[in-house]
This record gives C-alpha cells, sequence and structure tokens, in this order.
C-alpha cells in the first residue's frame, strides 16, 4: 500500500543508518524519548535499536494509554461493569488490566455482562440492540482515541439513545510531558513525538518542549524509516545547537491538526481539574472528562462509583519505566511474577507497553556490540 | 485483545492507514492492509473514493498526502 511499503525498505534503513552514524561524536551519550507506545512497539519490532548509534539510547514515555489508567480506575470499571442492569463494553487489553479487586476480565467469568469492543461506535449499536440494558463504554486514551468518544456521543444526542454512557478515562498528551521533564534529575536530550496523537492535535502543543526546556522536538510516523529519519532530525538539531518542533510525519499531520477533531472534542469535553496517572500520581488539567452538556451520557453522573485511590503494588516499577528512569529489565519483577500471561504492572499489559514490548521481542540482554549495517 | 508481538489495534493510539472504497453518508468503506473496514469520516468530510484516511477505533481521524 503507498505510503507503507517505501517506509519498509530495508536498503533506504541501512543507508539512513550510515548517515545517523556520522551524527554523533564517539562516545557521546544521547537519550531520545519516544513518548508514545506506538513508537516503541515499531522500534522493537522493526529492531532499530540495533540501526541507530550505540550513542543513541531510546527511553520510552508515557504514552501508552493501558499503562497510564490507575488501578482505582480499574476498580471503578468493574464496579460498573458488575450492576446487573450494565453492558459494560472496553477495548480488549484493558480487560487484563489489573485493578485491586481483579480485572474485567477476571469480571467477567464471575458474571459480569463484559464485552470487547473496537470502536466506541459499536458499543453504541449495542445500546441500540439492547434498549433495556445500560450500555456503559470504558473511553481511554489520548488525543487520538478521543475524537471517537467525541463523535460517538455527537451521535448518541442526535438519536437520543438514551440507554448509553462513557466512563470517561481521556487524557492529554502535553501535561505528562511537563510533568516528566519537571522531573528532578532526569536526562533527556530529545523527544520523538507522537504522530497519530498530533495528526488531531497538531504540532504546536509541543512548543513549551522547545522554548521553555530546550529539547528537540520532532513529530514522526510509525514506520521504522519515519522513525530513522526522525532520529537524523533529532541528531542534527543538537549537533547545530538548535531546539525546535520539526515534523517529520507531513503526510498526515499538519501544524494546526483536525479541527473538525477539535472542535467535537470542544463540544463534548472539558478538561478535568487533576487526573491521576499511573506512575506519574495526579497532573493538572491533564484528564477529559464528559462535558456538563453530554451529563445525561456521563457514567459518572449516572452511576455511583467507589471512586477509591488505589497504590500501585510495591513490587511493580511501572512508575519508573513510565518516566524512563529505568529500563523494563531492571525492574525486580520483570519476566518473573509479571508477565504478558499473568501482568502485575500495566506496562506488561498492552503491545504497546515498553515491559511488553521488551519480553516479546527478546530485548533481554541483548548486546550493541555488534551493529548490523 | 493483543497477543504478544501483535499492535493492539484495539486501545493502541496507533492509527490504520485505508484506502476509500466507497462513500455513504456519514461513513465510508476503507481498505486496509488488514481488510475492508467501515468508518465514521464526520472528522475528515468530505471524503472522496481513492483518499488514504487515517482510521483509529472505527472513525477516520486524518487525510494522508504528499506533503
Amino acid at each position: 500500500m503507498k505510503y507503507l511499503t517505501e517506509f519498509r525498505s530495508g536498503e533506504y534503513a541501512r543507508s539512513l543508518a550510515h548517515e545517523l552514524a556520522g551524527l554523533v561524536e564517539p562516545g557521546e551519550q544521547v537519550k531520545i524519548m519516544e513518548v508514545c507506545g506506538g513508537h516503541t512497539h515499531a522500534i522493537y519490532r522493526h529492531g532499530l535499536e540495533d540501526l541507530v548509534p550505540t550513542e543513541v539510547e531510546f527511553v520510552h514515555g508515557p504514552g501508552c494509554p493501558v499503562c497510564v489508567i490507575p488501578m482505582g480506575r480499574v476498580d471503578d470499571a468493574i464496579a460498573l461493569a458488575e450492576r446487573p442492569e450494565v453492558v459494560f463494553a472496553t477495548f480488549g487489553d484493558m480487560m487484563r488490566v489489573p485493578g485491586a479487586r481483579g480485572s474485567l476480565l477476571e469480571a467477567k467469568a464471575r458474571g459480569a455482562d463484559v464485552r470487547m469492543v473496537y470502536s466506541p461506535l459499536d458499543a453504541l449499536e449495542l445500546a441500540r440492540r439492547h434498549p433495556d440494558r445500560e450500555v456503559v463504554f470504558f473511553a481511554i486514551g489520548f488525543e487520538t482515541t478521543a475524537p471517537a468518544t467525541a463523535v460517538t456521543l455527537l451521535r448518541a444526542r442526535a438519536e437520543q439513545i438514551d440507554n448509553f454512557s462513557v466512563f470517561c478515562n481521556h487524557v492529554t498528551i502535553a501535561p505528562p510531558l511537563r510533568a516528566i521533564l519537571e522531573t528532578p534529575g532526569l536526562r533527556l536530550d530529545a523527544f520523538l513525538a507522537p504522530g497519530h496523537v498530533s495528526t488531531v492535535t497538531g504540532t504546536r502543543v509541543y512548543d513549551f518542549i522547545a522554548s521553555d526546556y530546550a529539547r528537540p522536538v520532532v513529530v514522526t510516523g510509525f514506520e521504522p524509516l519515519d522513525i530513522l529519519q526522525a532520529v537524523g532530525m533529532v541528531l542534527r538539531q543538537l549537533r547545530e545547537g538548535r531546539c525546535m518542533v520539526e515534523n517529520q510525519y507531513t503526510r498526515a499531520v499538519r501544524d494546526d491538526g483536525n479541527p473538525q477533531a477539535l472542535a467535537a472534542l470542544a463540544e463534548t469535553m472539558r478538561l478535568r481539574e487533576s487526573f491521576e496517572w499511573r506512575g506519574l500520581g495526579p497532573i493538572p488539567f491533564s484528564g477529559l472528562r464528559l462535558a456538563p452538556a453530554f451529563a445525561a451520557w456521563d457514567a459518572e453522573h449516572r452511576f455511583e462509583l467507589p471512586g477509591a485511590r488505589v497504590a500501585d503494588p510495591q513490587a511493580c516499577q511501572c512508575a519508573e519505566v513510565l518516566v524512563g528512569a529505568i529500563k523494563p529489565p531492571e525492574c525486580r519483577v520483570f519476566g518473573t511474577a509479571c508477565t504478558p500471561e499473568r501482568p502485575l504492572g500495566t506496562c506488561m499489559v498492552s503491545s504497546e507497553g515498553a515491559c511488553a514490548a521488551y519480553y516479546s521481542y527478546g530485548r533481554l540482554g541483548r548486546g550493541r556490540a555488534a551493529q548490523p549495517v | 485483545m493483543s497477543s504478544p508481538g501483535v499492535p493492539c489495534l484495539t486501545c493502541a493510539d496507533a492509527a490504520t492507514l485505508g484506502s476509500v472504497i466507497s462513500v455513504a453518508e456519514r461513513e465510508a468503506t476503507v481498505e486496509t492492509a488488514a481488510g475492508l473496514q467501515r468508518v465514521a469520516i464526520e472528522l475528515v468530510a468530505p471524503v472522496r473514493p481513492g483518499e488514504l484516511l487515517l482510521c483509529h477505533a472505527g472513525v477516520a481521524l486524518s487525510r494522508v498526502s504528499a506533503p
């Protein structure tokens, strides 16, 4: 398919790798955070760590939407799912995320009516088909996913479907990046910004990283050549002493994003004063709730929720993984008490989680000495 | 639910490239690497057959074109 195959060319990848080698000084260390879990997955899937110079280290950011949901919100979801009148619709990976009371999958095994959907529009269709039930959609994700929820809410209102509601856990990308940049002692040289979030937000949302924190940012796509080219753009900025937001993913991302999607979000959702992130704690104005005009479709208005804050398991070091302070294998339970089959922390649940990517692609103890180029 | 090694297409904040095959009111049928999908097009309308769209969670998010 156009824009896919040409961005997976091994020949160009090797050529880019040679180019990258000339953009670093021997012995220097460059830490680049790839913010998005999709990038983390692509880096491991395509073996890109072995194509960039050994001086470049990828640090895995907080951009996996599953990984950042705190246990208390999972418990709230389970409480909703266990209500006898509720059909609880969720994306697949959220079914395995452990809360203090187990997971949605375990709640389903106990008899809760939990259904996996691919789109919030599928949940709305469930509501149309089951007018005698209350269908609740577990909305998670960044600005990439939130517009789908917004479209669904607008359709629910237009059709006056009143047995549908949304348990909103959408989050925004900029506040956690600021929180990470404020972390004492953290050393990051640059960021690869998420391409698909940026199709909605545009590129200006990252300006503060360059202007306030003097770090280069490159918005990039998800194919291997996208990421390698973006690493080159980062290295050139560093080499030339520049700090700016550059857009590698120009075929999909415009500077002002998608105005129609932003308008749908503005109509249906509002920023929360604070939202808790797994591993990062409460971050001001980082989460979204439904707008007052959509209270009739807001599960938090329609149902009573426990709303308890639950601390992460002590053994789990997702918090340090999510801010890039440690690599997944450095976690004390990685691959032992915590595996993709039985995840203890959320970074092991989603395939976009840094721990699951490490585990799945055999990054355990792999030496960096041999470069294939 | 995703398997190890397979990108999560449901919850992941990733999007899928699809070529528009047909358009009907507020939805389009797109051909992706994984087959045909129906997606809502309110956020990118108007849409024409042959155009490339980035789609996520059943909704088209962006039009893809030569920079």
